[in-house]
């Protein structure tokens, strides 16, 4: 196998292709990337059998054939090469790396054991701009488990119905929603993505832009936008119906400045507890939201936000990450806040934007 | 994993000519014998983990695997090897389907949360000091039934060696007498850290010096423990028998009391009522703040379940904190370990637990009610008392066995709510205004004979 490439086009492909390999695999060949020549084409491969990838750019090839070079070492040797252009050679089992200023030898890995990435027939599929669908997916994929006892809150949930996309994601303690409009297709099913491989997509679709399929069969889930190729298990699990438990009326109504409520909750951060616990009093007749941490060991703060409010007046205590992370999925100036009252949930929401909606439960004490 | 794979491979090869071979387990573990020798280790181990027969339909064996990248790598690489080695299991088998599904069963391993490492380095043991950082002050729950130990406590971190020295914290088992004692020393340590602290039990106290006995080092041993400004001892009442470690304890005592370091003890019973103990060690004992810490009652068990809950992230619905509370009585380490239960539960479920959950979770960890027969609360007593069983039945008016009887009449009549007359006629026949005569005796005296007041303190631990 003989290659000539782009070190830069080469370096970034590697640089993204190394995040999907299994460092610490019972198969040594899956800690490493298939690099396959031919045809004017250079493929790279990598997978840690929960998802996969292939990168594919252009190259002048000698030779052609397959090689699989350990990916920490590879990207780590084109991450600081210099120069133009890149030359791959295979002698015997060492890959000969030779840039204009620097050359590597790496001892490669038999690559026929490197199993196939997994292909989802073009059946079904829905279409949608690949900054919406990152946008659908970075506002909710904060809100999942990190705990691996249920896949199923490990992982966002994506579906389609009446014309719309909805992504969803709680980790039991919170849960965040949000919903955008989808040109093309319309029913998609409950597809359960693992959270770990929703953040790949993200970084990988926020590169590329443009327009992108996702084809889905009940176990897989795919992508090709551009030259890259991104396949993900889908989780055989069930969602909770989490849509009865957002409460439909509220006895207790705000509207606030989204700004003010995100500098209060930091500033409040340097008081509060190792449980991150801030207490929210929704002051009506005083029109404003009174906010206070405390910890017995550093001190006190208190802070009054102006709010528009109407209903009961309530205390409520909540963990302030879980209130603060929710302002990060809203774009607009002010955010509604409503709530039934102490141990009820709090639900927040964009002032004048339905499609986000998150929820909150406050802490017990 | 591997080692595992090895033994059991061989113990399955011997097992398989005496098989007939009747469950689609049993062939797909024989298949996978045969499998792992012609498949290069990691390749079994990646590709064949999770996989099993669902069924076996007309000579079609449906093979589960749990993912895509499994299914499609075995059809192709693999499908050869593995329709092969069923053929030479079972003839009748045409052809293998490789069909995507979870396993039906998870390993335990896997259903656990995984120990956070953060976690685990706060509960270690300060080696220093022997002190865990998990007994801290404010951790501890206050209720009426620790307040005076908790208060001495702090007298004695406001003014140690000279508010109360010693202070000895006694009480049944689980109620927090370690945990106070090593809150001590956490404070100390943290407030103070040029000071000497040293926490240890006494049983690990007695083999240190047996071993420095053995190894000739006395000395050591002595100029070891009088470095400390500050020495908790926990569980004192197992000195009692050791006669050798009893005596340096008693020099160890005297040397850090005369300059005034304060000394800390535990014990499951009051000093006084130690057996086996020196009257010398007693006073030394009694010059101090000897507290008592009781069972905590149902307000104070609430306080402490809605701590720990808090402690562990966890939320509960009142209804179920009170029913936890009000099921589980007594020993506040019984009650940790219910919430415990409840705890694993709710990350296994992921969902709220209920008060029917709850229910049905803690059947069973509430210590039952115990029976006590009047037999029994006779032989109680009268061992506690050290005389024969049957002298509190007979018409005897020694003075020592008087006293006994009487005590068990009281206890019989305050806490076991016994009629007077059936009181009477259990002790050999006595009328019941004897009866009623000695409960008021002993009424009246608890208030101002306080050793007797201890004795029926400790009698009614024993009875519980």
């Amino acid at each position: 196998m003989k290659f000539n490439c782009n070190t830069q086009e080469f370096s970034t492909a590697v640089a993204t292709v190394v995040r999907f390999i299994e460092r610490r695999a019972n198969l040594p060949v899956l800690s490493s990337i298939l690099v396959t020549a031919d045809g004017g084409r250079v493929v790279l491969h990598a997978t840690n059998l929960e998802c996969g990838v292939e990168i594919s750019i252009p190259a002048k090839v000698n030779e052609k054939g397959t090689v699989a070079i350990p990916g920490s070492i590879l990207a780590g040797f084109l991450s600081n090469a210099r120069g133009k252009t890149t030359s791959v050679t295979l002698v015997g089992e060492m890959c000969k790396l030779e840039t204009e200023r620097s050359t590597a030898s790496i001892k490669t890995i038999p690559h026929e054991d490197f199993p196939a990435l997994p292909r989802v027939s073009a059946t079904a599929s829905f279409s949608i701009k690949s900054a919406d669908f990152v946008k659908l997916l970075r506002s909710v994929m904060y809100s999942t488990s990190t705990s691996t006892i249920k896949p199923e809150l490990q992982s966002v949930l994506v579906y389609g119905e009446g014309g719309k996309i909805i992504s969803a994601a709680t980790d039991s303690f919170r849960l965040a929603e949000k919903t955008i409009a989808l040109r093309s297709g319309g029913n998609v099913p409950q597809l359960l993505i693992p959270s770990r491989n929703v953040a790949e997509l993200v970084r990988i679709l926020e590169v590329v832009g443009g327009e992108t399929v996702l084809y889905y069969n009940e176990n897989q889930i795919s992508t090709q936008v551009g030259n890259v190729y991104y396949t993900s298990r889908i989780i055989d699990g069930a969602f909770p119906n989490y849509k009865q438990i957002i409460p439909k009326t509220f006895t207790t109504e705000a509207i606030v400045l989204r700004e003010d409520v995100a500098q209060a909750l930091k500033s409040l951060s340097i008081f509060s507890d190792k449980f991150s616990q801030v207490s929210l009093t929704f002051e009506p007749s005083k029109k404003s939201i009174l906010l206070s941490s405390r910890n017995p060991d550093v001190g006190e703060q208190t802070t009054t936000i102006q709010a528009t409010i109407s209903g009961e007046m309530a205390t409520m205590n909540f963990n302030s990450r879980y209130l603060s992370d929710s302002l990060q999925s809203i774009v607009g100036d002010s955010v509604r806040l409503q709530t039934n009252g102490p141990g009820k949930p709090l639900l927040v929401r964009d002032s004048s934007d339905e499609s986000f909606l998150y929820l909150a439960m406050p802490m017990n004490r | 994993m591997e080692r595992f794979l090895t033994h059991w491979v061989r113990s399955r090869i011997l097992v398989v000519p005496h098989t007939r071979m009747t469950t689609t387990k049993e062939l797909w573990e024989n298949a996978l014998v045969e499998l792992e020798i012609s498949i290069s280790r990691p390749n079994f181990n990646t590709w064949f983990k999770d996989t099993h027969i669902l069924r076996v339909d007309d000579g079609v064996v449906h093979l589960g695997v749990p993912s895509q990248f499994a299914r499609d790598w075995l059809s192709t690489k693999f499908h050869k090897d593995i329709l092969g080695s069923l053929r030479n299991l079972s003839d009748s088998i045409r052809n293998v389907e490789y069909v995507i599904s979870r396993g039906p069963k998870k390993a335990i391993e896997e259903m656990r949360p995984p120990a956070a490492p953060t976690e685990l380095q706060l509960e270690a043991v300060h080696t220093k000091t022997n002190l865990n950082p998990r007994f801290s002050f404010s951790s501890f729950v206050v209720g009426p039934f620790n307040e005076l130990a908790h208060a001495a406590a702090q007298a004695v971190i406001r003014s140690p060696g000279i508010a109360y020295n010693p202070l000895l914290v006694y009480g049944p088992t689980g109620l927090g007498k370690t945990h106070l004692i090593q809150a001590i020393g956490n404070h100390f340590r943290v407030s103070t850290p040029d000071r000497k602290v040293h926490y240890l039990t006494s049983e690990k106290f007695a083999m240190d010096y047996v071993s420095s006995v053995q190894s000739g080092k006395m000395q050591w041993f002595k100029e070891k423990y009088r470095q400390y400004d500050l020495l908790i001892m926990d569980d004192v009442q197992f000195l009692a028998k050791m006669e050798k470690t009893k005596e340096e304890f008693f020099h160890l005592f005297n040397f850090l009391h005369d300059s005034n370091k304060q000394l800390v003890f535990s014990s499951d019973q009051h000093p006084n009522l130690i057996q086996n103990l020196e009257d010398r060690i007693k006073s030394r004992f009694n010059a101090g703040m000897i507290v008592s810490i009781t069972a905590p009652d149902h307000e104070s068990r609430l306080a402490i379940v809605r701590t720990k809950a808090i402690q562990h992230n966890f939320i509960l619905p009142d209804e179920v904190l009170e029913y936890l509370a009000s099921t589980v009585e007594g020993n506040v380490r019984e009650l940790e370990g219910a919430l415990n239960t409840l705890l694993i539960n709710f990350e296994m479920r992921g969902r709220e637990l209920t008060l029917a959950d709850a229910k049905v979770l803690l059947r069973g960890a509430g210590s039952p009610k115990k029976v006590v027969s009047v037999q029994e609360v006779v032989k109680t007593i009268a061992d506690f008392y050290g005389i024969d069983e049957n002298s509190i039945y007979e018409k005897t008016r020694r003075k020592e066995i008087v006293r006994p009887r009487q005590v068990i009449m009281y206890i019989l009549r305050e806490d076991f709510h016994i009629s007077f007359p059936s009181i009477g006629d259990k002790m050999g026949g006595r009328d019941h205004t004897t009866v009623i005569h000695s409960c008021d005796k002993v009424k009246r005296d608890i208030i101002t004979d306080s050793l007797l007041g201890q004795e029926v303190h400790q009698i009614r631990l024993m009875l519980k």
